[in-house]
């Protein structure tokens, strides 16, 4: 999926929530969006998921998609499992597989004995779970979570971060936003952090420094920069297995033998590694 | 689609927002009925109630949904173009009761009007005969339904969410241009009306400009709601 100069406003003369966002987002790539209040995640995560248009550029390759909104008010006359039956199958699930996710997913988020009250009935955590529970019966290839964690119980979190993975191992990219800081920790690719003009800078994620990731960090390039470089320590870098390239302050390492670079690089004297980042063709969009 | 538009009827349904307009509707017919009218008249009447009776229904349709599974339903229908279709079929689901409630008015209407043809003849059985020797007269009612069906779906889709959000506004604009789609010379629904004499043996049939303008109608505010849908402005509620 790519975003294409994507901006957003709500109306000819509101400010840009959004603006000029060109940025690719790969398969199984686990984003984490941050920024202030009121700094665009949500109308972000939107234009993302396809749910509104952006007012300039495009999102194109858009695979299906599941998206959970910061409240789901529930207010609707349907029970839990007859609304997720119909979404399933909006969402493309035909025959007795639309009931067998459904009843799949109510059981691991724990809402099953609850699913024949009506939305209208249930707690904000049971709906959150009904919420969650359709975005995931079509094992979507992009998955976007707009807080989705606020308001479940421990149980049910553990649950919803299982499934992102599980999404992410599939080759499938979860985009989310979450007031958490610690959300998902070790397991994230790419940050997008989002600044009051409504630009975008996208830093490396945590993914592989504490070992819990994915795996997916395998792949791609990681961008380390250095200070105090001189031309034998150079050598000596560019020596190292998985060192693609050595310029200006900068080198590139294949993500599979970073983490062994990295632990060399900072044994050395006068060396200083002042950044760690995943490479990006249009890192910052400004 | 057809899951979004079992979805939204399902919607319209269990909200119990249709039981409004249809009351409105069976008071307003039984108002037409009231006294011995002939069946083309009568046929005109319950077509003319519809304009009100879809409007509103369209309004409902557009008022059900919270903003929140209004979102999760336009990603579960793309991975493009999910929010038009999504208002497409929740458009189409109101059309489609307005189409139910008109067949059950034009067969009420039927059943109670005078007969066709110029012999009367009592009883149900009387009535049914009658239609069938003249069969142009309700073929002409259910064409004139037809019409006032597309504008009062049209009338309701350009008063309300999301292209007039305003929520005071939206209710009364929507009488507004019900009103002046009954009583404007211009309206497609008013030319179709128009001229109804109270002939018991001609079919009155709408011209093809009131229909080919009701179409027009119809698909224009459809596609306005639909775009304004997609590019949605956050809720003002």
């Amino acid at each position: 999926m790519r975003l294409e100069a994507v901006g957003k406003r709500y109306g000819l003369r509101q400010p840009w929530v959004v603006r000029s966002v060109s940025l690719d987002v790969l398969p199984g790539r686990l984003i984490r969006l941050e920024g202030r209040n009121g700094s665009g995640k949500s109308t972000l995560l939107r234009v993302a998921a396809g749910v509104t248009l952006p007012s300039a550029g495009r999102v194109t390759g858009r695979p299906h998609t599941g998206y959970v909104p910061e409240r789901f008010p529930g207010g609707l006359a349907f029970s839990g499992r007859d609304y997720l039956l119909h979404l399933a199958r909006v969402h493309g699930l035909r025959g007795v597989a639309a009931p067998r996710a459904v009843d799949e997913w109510l059981e691991r988020l724990g809402a099953a004995s609850y699913a024949s009250q009506p939305l209208r009935a249930l707690s904000k955590g049971m709906c959150q779970k009904v919420a969650i529970a359709q975005a995931l019966l079509a094992r979507p290839g992009l998955l976007v979570l707009d807080e989705a964690w606020t308001g479940l119980d421990q149980a049910a979190r553990g649950v919803l971060d299982a499934a992102v993975a599980e999404r992410v191992a599939d080759g499938g990219c979860v985009m989310f936003v979450d007031h958490e800081q610690a959300r998902l920790a070790g397991r994230i690719s790419e940050r997008w952090r989002l600044d009051e003009s409504g630009h975008v800078t996208v830093v490396a994620g945590d993914e592989g420094r504490s070992g819990s990731g994915f795996g997916s960090a395998l792949e791609g390039v990681i961008v380390i920069e250095l200070t105090g470089l001189e031309a034998s320590s150079a050598a000596l870098l560019g020596g190292l297995p998985g060192v693609l390239s050595i310029d200006s302050g900068a080198a590139r390492v294949s993500a599979g033998a970073s983490d062994e670079v990295l632990r060399q690089v900072l044994g050395w004297d006068g060396v200083h590694v002042t950044a760690v980042r995943t490479e990006q063709p249009e890192r910052d969009t400004r | 689609m057809t899951a979004l538009l079992r979805y939204q009827t399902a919607l319209l349904l269990r909200s119990n927002r249709w039981i409004f307009p249809l009351i409105a509707y069976g008071a307003l017919i039984a108002v037409g009925a009231a006294g011995s009218t002939p069946l083309a008249e009568g046929l005109t009447w319950s077509a003319a109630m519809l304009v009100p009776v879809v409007a509103f229904l369209t309004r409902s349709m557009l008022l059900v949904e919270p903003d929140a599974s209004r979102a999760v339903v336009a990603a579960a229908a793309g991975p493009a173009g999910g929010p038009v279709r999504a208002q497409l079929a929740a458009l189409t689901a109101a059309l489609g009761g307005g189409a139910v409630l008109g067949i059950i008015g034009a067969v009420f209407t039927l059943l109670t009007s005078e007969p066709a043809g110029s012999q009367p003849s009592g009883g149900v059985t009387g009535r049914i005969t009658a239609t069938i020797d003249h069969p142009a007269i309700f073929a002409a009612g259910l064409a004139t339904a037809v019409v006032c069906l597309f504008v009062g779906a049209a009338a309701g889709t350009l008063c309300n969410p999301p292209l007039l959000r305003h929520p005071g506004a939206a209710a009364l604009a929507t009488l507004a241009v019900v009103i002046a789609a009954l009583a404007a010379n211009v309206s497609p629904a008013n030319a179709a009306l128009r001229g109804a004499g109270p002939s018991n043996v001609t079919a009155h049939w709408p011209s093809p400009l009131s229909f080919v303008a009701a179409v027009a109608l119809l698909a224009i505010t459809w596609t306005a709601s639909a775009l304004a849908a997609a590019r949605r402005e956050r809720s003002l509620s």
